[in-house]
């Protein structure tokens, strides 16, 4: 468990770090030939200290054979006693010649040769004579030369390798012997360990270094592409003005060259856009307050021509009417466009208090109860008894309710229009659902665009400016709130406005469903 | 017949306040620029001034400065910005209140009334707060036994915290005695006027002794 945390830590690790990628590669790959290098120089060492210990075993066993036949100069070959006396000697003498330190000697008897003499076959102490196998004496025995062959003997428990040499002799009286000499190479072992030790450790030390080196030069090339990329995440979160150092004229300096070139021009882009935006927010904030000017003198001269209606003939009482209302509209379209354009321009500042939500539905209720009688639509209302206390700004949380409660009844066709009222810990919620004309998906994803009506072949009753759930949508993310909608033609659409009690607290769940009336 | 003065510059909606408030029972006289409204002010002693803040010539903030140095006639203004700082700039220059284009001409004349209501009559009573005191009838207000001039909206704003010492006024309250608003309206228009009342009588302004803030919750009128 702690072991797989770790692993997966490391492995976390390695794989965001692009130099610890890099460096783990440049010492695998050095590490694999070095490996490689070693394995070969260590071969190529073994078998040259192999061959030059054979060589030296061949030379030496001739002269052996050479030491021999002086030993056996003048010995009468019919002279059992005297032959064998002489075999005594064959063994301490070529024990003690010869420059190995160690080697151990047989002299051994042919097989199969019928010399009616009895005669010995000496060898020395230490000497396992099946070590001699009798395949090796018959490749002796039929050859010339002198024969070698690698085997294996054990000196103080531990298996060394040696070179076993043979060659054929003849004592006094035609009596075939066989001349074998053992030389271990315990040296050359030894000689081959330590040349091996030494390739190992000096590879480890290499692998160290170029580890090291080869962590200075990927930080000296990574450092500037993290430089890049830091700066290219403070330009990204609004620090424009961020731009990399150029040095020299490498490829990096061409990299930062080119990063600079780029932040400027998209600096450019960001202010030429920025003033492009700045400036049409503020024609359409100037327009709307020229346009207030005029709008009073209309509206104060609608008001008058209202207020004298009674004289007027039936005509131009009606136009009156008329000529009122419509100012009245264009009055909350200019307050609409006003506000949208102060959101445009980020130019809202919220003042929050703690208020009742069930007190701020009750308001907004009374004040579209008129509304809803002439459309003869049932108000249903389902509040938590006890207070739900939120702190929003309340003119904007009661605009968002009689927009809600203003599109319900409009569109609800005289079908019931159900409020309901919910609380959790962090968040409360309002729901209007209507069982109206609804919409469908495609209608849906465009409910809150500005200007946007649900069917634009329908009249327009009440005078809507369009723009109500635009703002209302703006005014929900100004408490970091939502406003979410679902709808279904001809099931009507249900509205739900969830804030957080609290501006300084995460909302999380809406405490009441968002849903159509037909679902249960 | 009270005269109000309009200072406004376009000719077809200072044109149609006429109408509007002579038909509802005022005597009106014009200034269509800046630089005529102090001498039409002169002339014709208007009882209140409807004041355009955008004006060709002298701003509207320039002719409150003005006004004010001579006289405490009620000053109405209107807006056509909802931007605050223009109408906040008004406010310290010593208009009483302020209507934001579009309005209703109820909503005016209301606004005008109430600044034209003579105030309640009141049993004749010295009242006394620190080294001021207020005489309740002829509306003298003497500070260390000077005279000290306050407007109208002033006086009364000064009286209604005087008249209960101690006792806590919100802002909310303070627009309905003071200004007779019945509806929520713009709190600011509360703090900027008792900014205006310290910078008379206090002492230090900074420090003030009278006219004291209750944080959170309003004002109220000194220790005593």
């Amino acid at each position: 468990m702690f072991i797989s945390r770790i692993f997966k830590a490391a492995l976390g690790r390695f794989r965001s770090s692009l130099q610890l990628r890099a460096l783990a590669y440049t010492v695998a790959l050095s590490g694999s030939a070095l490996v490689l290098l070693g394995g070969v120089l260590s071969v190529s060492i073994g078998n040259g200290l192999f061959s030059t210990r054979t060589e030296q075993a061949i030379l030496e066993s001739n002269r052996a054979s050479y030491a021999v036949s002086r030993i056996f100069a003048g010995v009468s070959g019919s002279d059992q006693k005297q032959l064998n006396e002489a075999l005594e000697e064959v063994v301490p003498e070529l024990e003690s010649i010869g420059v190995s330190q160690s080697r151990q000697v047989a002299f051994l008897y042919s097989t199969g040769d019928n010399n009616p003499l009895r005669l010995n076959s000496p060898k020395s102490l230490t000497l396992d004579e099946a070590l001699i196998t009798a395949e090796f004496r018959d490749r002796v025995h039929f050859s010339k030369t002198v024969q070698s062959q690698t085997v294996q003997i054990s000196r103080a428990g531990e298996s060394i390798p040696a070179i076993l040499v043979g060659q054929k002799f003849t004592v006094p009286g035609e009596a075939k012997y066989e001349l074998y000499l053992v030389y271990d190479m315990h040296n050359e072992q030894q000689t081959l360990g330590f040349v091996q030790r030494t390739l190992v450790l000096g590879g480890l030390v290499t692998l160290i270094i170029i580890g090291f080196f080869s962590f200075l030069v990927t930080s000296w090339l990574v450092r500037p592409v993290r430089d890049a990329a830091e700066v290219s995440e403070l330009i990204a979160s609004g620090d424009i003005d961020r731009r990399l150092p150029v040095r020299g004229s490498d490829v990096i300096a061409v990299l930062a060259t080119s990063f600079n070139h780029m932040a400027d021009s998209v600096q450019e882009k960001i202010i030429a856009m920025g003033q492009l935006s700045t400036m049409q927010q503020r024609f359409v904030s100037d327009v709307s307050h020229e346009l207030r000017t005029p709008l009073t003198t209309m509206k104060l001269t609608a008001d008058f021509l209202y207020s004298q209606k009674d004289s007027f003939d039936d005509l131009s009482k009606r136009s009156a009417e008329i000529m009122r209302s419509q100012v009245d509209r264009f009055d909350k379209l200019l307050a609409d466009l006003l506000e949208i354009s102060r959101y445009d321009a980020a130019g809202v500042k919220p003042q929050y208090e703690v208020h009742d939500l069930n007190g701020m539905v009750g308001i907004a209720l009374e004040a579209i109860q008129q509304f809803a009688d002439s459309k003869q639509v049932y108000l249903d209302v389902e509040i938590p008894s006890g207070a739900v206390q939120c702190e929003v700004d309340i003119r904007r949380i009661e605009r968002i309710l009689n927009n809600l409660l203003t599109n319900a009844i409009e569109h609800s066709e005289g079908k019931p229009v159900k409020i309901r009222v919910g609380q959790n810990e962090s968040a409360v919620a309002v729901t209007v659902t209507d069982q109206g004309i609804g919409m469908n998906e495609a209608e849906l994803e465009q409910a809150f665009e500005r200007f946007w009506r649900a069917d634009p072949s329908r009249k327009r009753t009440t005078g809507g400016t369009g723009l109500g759930l635009a703002i209302s949508i703006e005014d929900a993310q100004l408490h970091n709130g939502m406003l979410e909608v679902t709808a279904a033609p001809n099931l009507g659409a249900c509205f739900r406005l969830t804030l957080p009690k609290r501006q300084d607290i995460a909302m999380g769940e809406s405490p009441i469903p968002l849903k159509l009336g037909t679902e249960t | 017949m009270s005269k109000i003065l309009i200072v406004e510059d376009d000719d077809a909606l200072r044109e149609t306040l006429e109408i509007g408030l002579r038909s509802n029972g005022f005597d009106v006289c014009q200034a269509a620029t800046g630089l005529e409204a102090i001498p039409v002010f002169e002339k014709h002693k208007p009882d209140l001034i409807l004041l355009d803040l955008m004006l060709p010539g002298k701003n509207g903030i320039e002719i409150c400065h003005e006004i004010r140095q001579t006289s405490g006639v009620p000053i109405i203004m209107l807006t056509a910005r909802t931007d605050d700082t223009d109408m906040i700039r008004g406010l310290e220059a010593g208009a009483d209140d302020y209507v934001t284009k579009p309005y209703k001409i109820e909503v005016l004349v209301s606004r005008i009334k109430a600044r034209l209501r003579p105030m309640k009559k009141v049993q004749h009573t010295i009242i006394k707060l620190g080294p001021v005191e207020l005489d309740t009838l002829s509306h003298e207000v003497l500070k260390n036994g000077k005279k000290v001039s306050l407007t109208p909206l002033e006086f009364k704003l000064l009286l209604t915290l005087a008249s209960h010492p101690n006792e806590v006024f919100s802002r909310e309250m303070l627009l309905e005695q003071v200004w007779e608003y019945t509806y929520k309206a713009d709190t600011r228009l509360v703090n900027v006027h008792v900014q205006r009342l310290r910078s008379k009588i206090e002492e230090d302004q900074e420090d003030p002794k009278l006219v004291l803030t209750v944080r959170g919750w309003g004002y109220k009128a000194g220790p005593e």
